[in-house]
């Protein structure tokens, strides 16, 4: 799976604190440690970039590509912000993103096709997230039919399906495994991302990686071609490179209803079985769920 | 051919809890079915009505609410035999007296006055502490303690505050009420916390009873939910009886402060609606829904 290094970003306090003292060495610092982990696209989150959106968005762009070769992933809802970014970037790099809402199709979209570059494409619409499988689907076919016409590949298109935190909503969690199951066939050649840590928002922070990490699992046997992710989780990092087998097939086994012997397995194993049934809806969450 | 309905059987079975000593033993709960589906199997224990006392006289409550108490409010011993005259399966008794928001009076009076009751009374008694987390530590304790051997169904327990009060309700041999403020993952998380050193067949889920019109859908999705999870799907650490403390709330609301015929009809309805949802006790304030509950209960209406 394609890794995009989620850890510059504009909500933590460093990042922002950096790009307002125009200081590049906390930038630099994350892209370099991203980059030696293995990342394959550095994300640039900007949030909404409201002040200097141009001149920020540059410099930033720049300031990654001043300590690595990796394409970079240009995240913001800004189109200006957007457009300056994509300018300066060296590598071929990832729009992200456009969805169905009316702003984006008019603004975003026709980006991706100008700067000839890959594009995230989410399932938003201006009515806010799709409810259920069948109204994502919806609303993902009409906006790629319109990427079509702009012409804009299938195999420029990383589809979002929007993951939902598991504390909040856990069916939506596992809805998202399947949508991704069913895209390939839907929409031959799109790839798909997702922005895997959501997940996790809202679960106390020492627990956040087993569900980023079993998820990732989950979501890449359904073919899931790349996620935002923390690549500074050295066993997320292990797990997606396939030095883990045992628990990736642990976490296949749970998936496809096997019975496990749970008294068996060492704590850690047994931690991802039940992380699993979590993220599948089997079994109800807790902040707790680890414990019983 | 002869038609048969088809008929779900379930994995999952509410753990049947036991409340009050001797002859005043009373089972809660304990069905594998949903609620009220007669027709899918047994339900062993009934659903049980409880009405409420306070140990001080109280304050801001309508002529009408006080009227089928009115020479008992100054004694919660006489108010909750009265209780039991008036038809109801057990007493909620609740330490007002104790809040620091109030009388502050201090936790060993509160819990000599639950020993009175206890030992007068001939059911099983609920005790609800002073609903301040803090103070419910100390208040909940001594009432264990001045009562050990009662089994008290003692409460609330709450994420801040179950490990020193489950602690004195499991030396002392109560049970306890674990509520949560209405969201189910974290009454799931509570419960998976209590089960580590509290035995399941103690314990009572207070989801958090909202009046209607102020939030009952809440409680009774979740109040719902938890029966499916631990009846449908086996999920043990959702297998307790739900208590739906509704009372007070009804009592609240602006409706039933206006007049007694619109009090009666919220308290009434929210009782029924809950009762429907799955709840196991239903603690009341008025005798008279009390006893349209005790009618819909016994198939009368």
């Amino acid at each position: 799976m394609v890794l995009i290094g989620e850890s510059i970003h504009i909500i933590s306090k460093d990042v922002n604190d950096a790009v307002k003292e125009r200081n590049p060495k906390v930038i630099q610092d994350l892209a370099k440690a991203q980059t030696d982990a293995k990342a394959d696209y550095i994300d640039l989150n900007l949030g909404p970039a409201k002040r200097d959106p141009e001149e920020v968005t540059q410099w930033l762009v720049n300031t990654i590509q001043g300590v690595t070769d990796l394409p970079i992933s240009v995240d913001t809802l800004n189109p200006v912000a957007m457009e300056a970014g994509l300018k300066v970037c060296k590598k071929r790099p990832l729009l992200n993103s456009a969805s169905g809402r009316t702003d984006s199709k008019e603004l975003m979209l026709p980006l991706a096709k100008k700067y000839n570059t890959n594009v995230v494409i989410s399932v938003l619409t201006d009515k806010g997230c799709p409810p259920d499988i069948d109204s994502r689907i919806e609303s993902i076919m009409e906006t790629i039919a319109l990427a079509n016409e702009l012409g804009i590949p299938n195999e420029d298109i990383w589809v979002d399906p929007i993951i939902l935190p598991v504390s909040a909503d856990q069916k939506q969690v596992a809805d998202a495994v399947e949508f991704i199951g069913m895209l390939g066939d839907l929409m031959p050649g799109v790839k798909s991302t997702v922005g895997l840590s959501n997940v996790s928002n809202g679960t106390p922070e020492q627990l956040r990686g087993i569900l980023n990490r079993t998820y990732m699992i989950m979501l890449g046997r359904r073919g899931l071609y790349s996620a935002i992710a923390d690549v500074l989780d050295e066993e997320l990092v292990k797990l997606n490179k396939g030095e883990l087998p045992k628990i990736v097939d642990l976490i296949y086994k749970t998936m496809d209803g096997e019975a496990i012997k749970m008294a068996s397995l060492p704590q850690k194993e047994q931690d991802y079985v039940k992380t699993t049934r979590v993220l599948m809806g089997e079994t109800l969450y807790s902040h707790a769920w680890l414990e019983s | 051919m002869e038609y048969k309905a088809p008929l779900e059987t379930y994995s999952g079975k509410v753990a049947e809890v036991v409340i009050g000593k001797g002859e005043k033993a009373m089972k809660i709960g304990g069905e594998s079915v949903l609620p009220l589906h007669l027709f899918e199997g047994t339900i062993q224990n009934r659903p049980r009505l409880a009405l409420e006392v306070f140990d001080i006289e109280p304050q801001g409550w309508s002529e009408w609410e006080l009227k089928p108490y009115k020479d008992v409010v100054s004694d919660p011993v006489a108010w909750a035999k009265k209780c039991l005259e008036l038809g109801a399966d057990l007493v909620c008794l609740r330490l007002v007296s104790a809040d620091p928001a109030g009388k502050n009076a201090p936790a060993d009076k509160a819990a000599s006055v639950v020993k009175q009751v206890a030992s007068t009374i001939k059911s099983p008694l609920i005790v609800y502490g002073s609903g301040d987390g803090t103070k419910d530590i100390e208040v909940l304790a001594k009432v264990a303690e001045a009562c050990a051997g009662e089994n008290l169904l003692l409460g609330p327990l709450a994420k801040e505050n179950y490990e020193p009060i489950s602690k004195a309700a499991l030396d002392h041999g109560h049970c306890i009420i674990a509520q949560s403020p209405l969201d189910i993952n974290l009454e799931k998380e509570l419960n998976v916390k209590l089960l580590k050193s509290f035995p399941r067949e103690r314990i009572v889920i207070d989801p958090l009873s909202s009046a209607l019109g102020y939030g009952m859908e809440y409680s009774f999705t979740i109040t719902e939910r938890t029966k499916h999870i631990g009846v449908m799907f086996g999920d043990n650490t959702m297998q307790m009886p739900i208590i739906a403390d509704l009372g007070s709330e009804c009592a609240r609301t602006k409706q039933a402060k206006e007049n007694e015929k619109q009090g009666l009809l919220w308290e009434s309805i929210t009782a029924l609606s809950l009762l429907l949802a799955g709840a196991n006790i239903l603690v009341l304030r008025l005798p008279e829904s009390l006893k349209l509950m005790k009618e819909v209960i016994e198939g009368k209406i």
